[in-house]
């Protein structure tokens, strides 16, 4: 059996087939200097040697503010949703993963409307990636769920299509790709997740307390994190007599999270920073026991005061995964 | 009938019927939700909560304090306590409001029945339990013994006590009051016992090992309740608590009700002691 292959000189042609079936996204630099996935009105903007982007793509299904509904002649509307399409482009097996698990979270049993809008609009093409040392993924790439899969060799992109939209995108591209060999499958390194220990959730580990006495509640491994989608929501009163309801990415690090009139049952960092370890690790309800964690390192590399959840995790001595 | 995922933040319209003030603070309201909502609204267990939307303001849980009525309107118990109560709290009859629901478990009505059910409230955890109640005097040929007891701060804070004095004359139920202290009152006028929810149970003599409990109330009064239900014989599995969290959704998605690995919006509010008692923050 053959396979498909770009070859890297064809690549600004093959973004311009993108272009036809939505708005190109992809990695970029923004004039602040972060990297950020973003629309590529120049497809020269593209940076394919990124390691991750501050933000998450969960920013194209979950915005960080939308209205669910507004107020007006003594009812609550829900607006039609407009969800572009868009394409994105380059994004890393962990951050497809992490989409993978929002799918579960808005998708599955009565799906949010808003999402299911936004992520029928969203055409995901993946790309391979080398980890550094911030990473720790499975390195399950090849099962990272997405419409199309360029693993970068020699010269260019070996395609893997795994939806129908994604044979859409390469029948379209047919001219640009040629058939080769299948190339043999590599070895990645990999710093898996270890399955966790549930002594460890509540432990009398050391390791918390020295956490939490750093830890500022600032927020930031939460907003950074692809599979964090926590929201709250709010309502405001117009002027003019109606009024919208909307929903704001929140955070279970914020004392105000676990609020209830006249108590709070998170009050201490301590107790919050368990929570969100114990809810990604362990999982909730109904997705109990599963990892949502997939090892992107945004919490590591954001977090001001260099707190390393893996020092939790691995009860062993961490090693350092090997570079190709 | 569920909800269609286009409905599930959509509320159905609702009117405000009537409210009664039952103290300063504390008001029970009669909202009837449009006919649309019906077939959902009508169907609600005791212990299960809806979303109520004040326009302007936002949406609260609360559980309905009655039962299905005929004409689907619900009697929705409520403390002026935050932003979107207070609201609530300035409206006249006749103002308009929404209803999402109903959400979460109920109290386990089909398992209780052929058992004695004794029913535990503190202060505003009536509402829920006044629920159960008149779905147990209601079928009470299913049940065992019903008996109620409930402790309020002090007498003028005593949610529907004459409506429950009226139900325990009839001998519908056996009924226990406390409170926590009782200032001055007149002669001839109400009295009861003055002393601790706890204390009350520590004096009574019921079938222990085949009693399911329903309690409600702050969580302090969780804490000490249950050790002298279990002291009393009363199996964790067969004490049924209704928690409260600020459910923001509803349906398990925004996590703000989360305890441990648990959603009250889904997996309660209404929780069985033995899943509790292995999740450090629930209590």
């Amino acid at each position: 059996m053959k396979t498909r292959f770009l070859c890297q000189n064809q690549l600004p042609e093959f973004l311009k087939i993108l272009q036809l079936f939505g708005e190109l996204h992809g990695p970029t630099v923004t004039d602040a200097g972060v990297t950020a996935f973003a629309a590529l009105e120049d497809p020269s903007a593209l940076r394919l040697d990124y390691q991750r982007t501050q933000i998450p793509p969960k920013k194209y299904l979950i915005p960080f503010r939308e209205e669910l509904l507004q107020y007006r002649d003594d009812t609550y509307h829900q607006n039609e949703i407009k969800a572009p399409e868009i394409v994105l482009f380059g994004v890393h097996s962990c951050d497809l993963e992490g989409i993978a698990y929002l799918d579960l979270v808005f998708l599955g049993d009565r799906p949010d409307p808003c999402y299911s809008a936004r992520r029928a609009g969203l055409t995901l093409v993946g790309i391979s990636c080398e980890p550094d040392d911030f990473c720790f993924c499975n390195g399950s790439f090849e099962t990272a769920p997405c419409d199309l899969f360029l693993t970068a060799r020699q010269d260019g992109f070996e395609l893997s299509v795994s939806s129908a939209k994604g044979e859409a995108i390469a029948s379209a591209a047919q001219h640009l790709l040629t058939e080769v060999q299948p190339f043999p499958q590599t070895e990645r390194p990999t710093c898996p997740i270890r399955p966790q220990d549930p002594e460890l959730r509540f432990s009398e580990n050391p390791l918390w307390d020295k956490f939490a006495r750093t830890c500022v509640s600032c927020g930031a491994c939460s907003v950074c994190c692809p599979t964090c989608y926590c929201f709250d929501v709010r309502e405001y009163p117009s002027l003019s007599g109606g009024g919208s309801r909307l929903r704001e990415w929140d955070n279970c690090l914020f004392a105000t999270h676990g609020e209830v009139a006249g108590g709070n049952f998170r009050p201490t960092r301590l107790e919050r920073l368990r929570f969100r370890f114990l809810h990604k690790y362990c999982g909730f309800t109904p997705l109990d026991g599963m990892t949502s964690c997939v090892g992107c390192g945004r919490c590591k590399q954001l977090c001001p005061v260099d707190i390393d959840l893996r020092e939790i995790i691995d009860t062993q001595p961490k090693t350092t995964p090997e570079l190709p | 009938m569920s909800q269609t995922s286009f409905g599930i933040h959509t509320p159905f319209a609702a009117t405000l019927l009537e409210r009664r003030d039952l103290s300063a603070d504390t008001a029970l309201f009669k909202v009837a939700p449009e006919k649309a909502a019906l077939p959902a609204l009508s169907r609600f267990v005791p212990g299960q909560f809806v979303q109520l939307s004040v326009p302007g303001a936002g949406e609260v849980p609360i559980s309905p304090a009655d039962l299905p009525s005929m004409d689907g309107s619900l009697e929705l118990c409520v403390r002026r306590v935050g932003h979107v109560t207070e609201h609530l709290h300035h409206l006249p009859a006749g103002s308009k409001l929404a209803l999402r629901g109903p959400f979460g478990t109920g109290f386990p009505i089909r398992e209780m029945a052929g058992h004695p059910v004794l029913l535990l409230a503190g202060g505003l955890g009536i509402a829920p339990l006044r629920s159960l109640l008149f779905h147990l005097i209601r079928h009470s040929q299913e049940f065992g013994e019903i008996t109620l007891m409930y402790g309020a701060r002090q007498p003028k804070l005593m949610l529907f006590r004459e409506e429950l004095s009226a139900l325990a004359a009839q001998g519908k139920l056996r009924l226990y009051l406390t409170v926590d202290f009782a200032p001055e009152q007149p002669a001839g006028t109400f009295s009861c016992t003055v002393g601790l929810l706890p204390d009350l149970l520590k004096g009574f003599s019921f079938d222990a090992k085949r009693t399911y409990a329903a309690v409600c109330g702050p969580p302090p009064l969780y804490r000490c309740l249950t050790v002298e239900l279990e002291d009393a014989g009363v199996e964790a599995r067969r004490i049924f608590l209704s928690l409260e969290r600020r459910m923001r959704c509803g349906i398990g998605r925004c996590c703000h009700c989360a305890l441990g690995q648990k959603l009250c919006c889904t997996d309660g509010p209404v929780f069985r002691l033995d899943e509790l008692q292995q999740i450090p923050e629930a209590l």
